[in-house]
């Protein structure tokens, strides 16, 4: 898995590349709550997620409530179809604000 | 009634004295072999009984003969047959009156000379057949110790028209002679009647054998074995295959033995037939015939009953039991047995007592494993050895054959309590539910089990418990789906599946550590993709391992109920000697669109 952090209309967006699992995840929790640290507005680009697992999702659970304590904004965007699934899954689809793209969601927060 | 018995026994006065009377002798001995002959040579009684009786009214040279028996309460004497001017065939009187009950109270001949001038002689039966009787000689049917009745003989034909006690003497010798004719005939009859009877049962056991389903095919999951220690059978068994591929079957012991037992096992085997077919599961089928038996009396008698259902495409058993001997579940890899215990009472006691979903229902999958459903005919039968053999001879028995073709199987089981040519003390029924397509690693596969070639296992894979090694178990779960020529949304939510167990073993089974292995199966049964998923830590609980709340939003324990949501089934089941834990997934295969 790889990532890449970059400034959006004043939001970080956080796109993340590959597999996220129990052996990557760790790594995308800190970015994600790092990203948090220093902005208020935060997208996570999923859409070159292949395959997301239950500690990837963890970690998506974890950054949004962080978010939602620092009264920061929070959204996922281009959803993988494969990340969607496992986010229907767990019924996490109506949780989380998603955007069909990252311009969508930046202008959404702005 | 007075009466004139006589004081000298027949022997004594049996002696004629002149020539005449060596002729009278030999005449009556005629007359005996002749009412010998003819009582033992026809079954038609009263034919008979009236031609004996008009012998001894022509040999005597009196008007009128009657045949009384003794009913079968002893309380009366009924006229049996008779000879004369007069029919008085079916003429009760009571026992121990008049002057042929005397005769027989007393089992002496009783000789009424005149009646005219016996002032107690009873003459109501003259008064409304408006018969005369003017001398009388009764002669008790004396056999050992019991007697028949008396042969009564009125008005002697010519001269005074009385009788005197040469005549009594006669007519008891020829009573005697008639008593053993009786006799026998009355055991002919019994004999013939038993013959009758046990025809009936013969036929009545064939009825009831052609209730029992054919002996199944050898490639067939359900086989069973009945056999009865009687010719009628209080026990059966049934198999039934549906259209949708499903098949019920039962295993019943109704209570008590016999025809009433048997009757009550028809009733009952054609309930389960004929609501099977619209029931949803076994506990709704017990339950329908429990409150349909309700509605007979059957006079206290009841029944106990597994009856289930069985999934041959997923493993997957449903059964209810109502107050049958425990079923057992054998594991052929661990060799272990899970008794499924009643909860249910027997049918036909108490009605409308289950819910309004029917009795309880226990699911399992059979997993390679068999069912064992039997009657209490095989725990307690007798072995050889002369003991009870019990629930323990029963699992060891079990573990014994377990390598055996089904039908042999149960014979070998069956045989090892019944010994040829014996019969048992109770009915037994024996009937074994197995998962044919399913061979277990580490077990022989039964030696009949006939694997078609895209059945069976399609790899193994052993890899350090890491999370650096999760991608490559998805590879390989890819590859194992694609194997089984899955599409690929399907192969994604197995390989998901698979790789939240594999981090629960990580996590969880070996703590972090890293320093143990992950050995998966992947095998193809039937139209499913199972996975074993095995480690080598300390067995975990799965109580432990279950699905989170999920309106509850928070990190963490996702991972069951995703497994959960993609699976058909997931579950711990009993793992081989030298594995942890053993957690299977099974995940059915789309059908192929042709």
């Amino acid at each position: 898995m790889s990532y890449e952090i970059r400034n959006v209309n004043g939001a970080a967006v956080v796109a993340l590349n590959g597999d996220v699992d129990l052996q990557t995840s760790p790594l995308v929790r800190q970015k994600l709550l790092e990203s948090l640290e220093g902005n208020t507005r935060v997208v996570v680009d999923l859409s070159a997620v292949n395959y997301i697992d239950s500690s990837g999702v963890a970690s998506l659970v974890e950054a949004f409530q962080v978010s939602r304590k620092k009264g920061a904004s929070f959204a996922l965007a281009s959803v993988s179809s494969a990340a969607m699934r496992v986010l229907s899954l767990a019924r996490l689809d109506k949780v989380f604000t998603i955007h069909p793209s990252v311009e969508a969601a930046t202008a959404a927060q702005g | 009634m007075a009466r004139q018995a006589p004081k000298q026994t027949a022997a004594e006065k049996a002696l004629p004295p002149d020539v005449h009377a060596g002729r009278e002798v030999r005449d009556h001995l005629g007359l005996l072999a002749e009412m010998t002959r003819e009582f033992t040579a026809s079954s038609d009684y009263k034919t008979v009984a009236h031609s004996a009786l008009a012998r001894i009214s022509n040999y005597m040279g009196a008007e009128a003969a009657s045949l009384f028996l003794v009913s079968d309460t002893g309380e009366a004497l009924v006229c049996s047959a008779c000879y004369g001017p007069v029919d008085i065939t079916g003429l009760n009187i009571s026992a121990n009156t008049g002057v042929v009950g005397a005769a027989v109270a007393a089992r002496e001949g009783a000789l009424v000379r005149d009646v005219s001038e016996n002032v107690d002689f009873g003459a109501a039966v003259d008064a409304k057949t408006g018969f005369k009787t003017r001398s009388l000689l009764v002669a008790p049917l004396v056999l050992g110790t019991d007697c028949l009745g008396a042969i009564e003989v009125i008005n002697r034909i010519g001269g005074d028209g009385l009788f005197d006690s040469e005549d009594l003497l006669l007519l008891e010798t020829l009573a005697g002679a008639a008593a053993l004719a009786i006799s026998n005939f009355r055991l002919t009859h019994k004999i013939v009647q038993q013959e009758r009877n046990q025809h009936e049962l013969e036929l009545a056991a064939e009825i009831q054998r052609d209730l029992l389903p054919q002996p199944s095919s050898r490639d067939f999951p359900i086989h069973g074995i009945n056999i009865p220690a009687r010719s009628v059978s209080g026990d059966f068994f049934d198999i039934m295959p549906m259209p949708d591929g499903r098949i019920w079957f039962n295993v019943a012991d109704v209570s008590g033995k016999g025809m009433n037992a048997a009757l009550l096992m028809a009733k009952t085997s054609s309930l389960f037939r004929c609501l099977a077919k619209s029931a949803e599961d076994p506990g709704q089928l017990l339950n329908a015939i429990n409150n349909e038996l309700c509605e007979t009396n059957f006079h206290g008698m009841f029944v106990t009953m597994v009856g289930g259902i069985f999934h041959p495409g997923t493993g997957l058993l449903q059964i209810t039991n109502a107050g049958h001997e425990p079923p057992l579940h054998f594991d052929l890899r661990t060799e272990r047995f899970i008794a499924i215990p009643a909860d249910a009472p027997p049918l036909g006691i108490a009605q409308d007592i289950a819910g309004p979903d029917g009795f309880p229902v226990t699911e399992l999958f059979l997993a390679g494993g068999m069912l064992y459903v039997f009657t209490d005919g095989l725990t307690e039968a007798t072995t050889f050895g002369g003991g009870m053999l019990g629930i323990d001879g029963v699992r060891a028995l079990i573990r014994d054959h377990a390598e055996e073709s089904p039908d042999l199987r149960l014979k070998s089981i069956a045989g090892a309590v019944k010994l040829p040519g014996q019969s048992l003390r109770d009915d037994l029924t024996l009937l074994v539910v197995e998962d044919m397509g399913i061979a277990p690693i580490g077990a022989k596969p039964p030696i009949d089990a006939q694997l078609s070639v895209e059945d069976g296992q399609i790899m193994r894979v052993r890899i350090p418990a890491r999370p650096d090694r999760l991608k490559l178990i998805r590879s390989a779960t890819e590859q194992a789906a694609k194997y089984c020529e899955a599409p690929e949304s399907w192969i994604f939510d197995l390989k998901m599946a698979v790789d939240e167990a594999c981090q629960n073993i990580i996590r969880h089974a070996y703590g972090n550590k890293g320093d143990g292995d992950i050995m998966i199966d992947y095998s193809r049964e039937r139209d499913a993709l199972v996975v074993d998923i095995m480690d080598f830590a300390d067995a975990v609980d799965p109580e432990t391992v279950k699905s989170r709340n999920l309106s509850e939003v928070r990190p963490g324990g996702l991972g069951v109920h995703l497994i959960k949501s993609v699976c058909d089934d997931a579950r711990f089941v009993p793992p081989p000697p030298g594995v942890g834990n053993l957690f299977k997934l099974t995940k059915s295969l789309p059908n192929k669109v042709s």
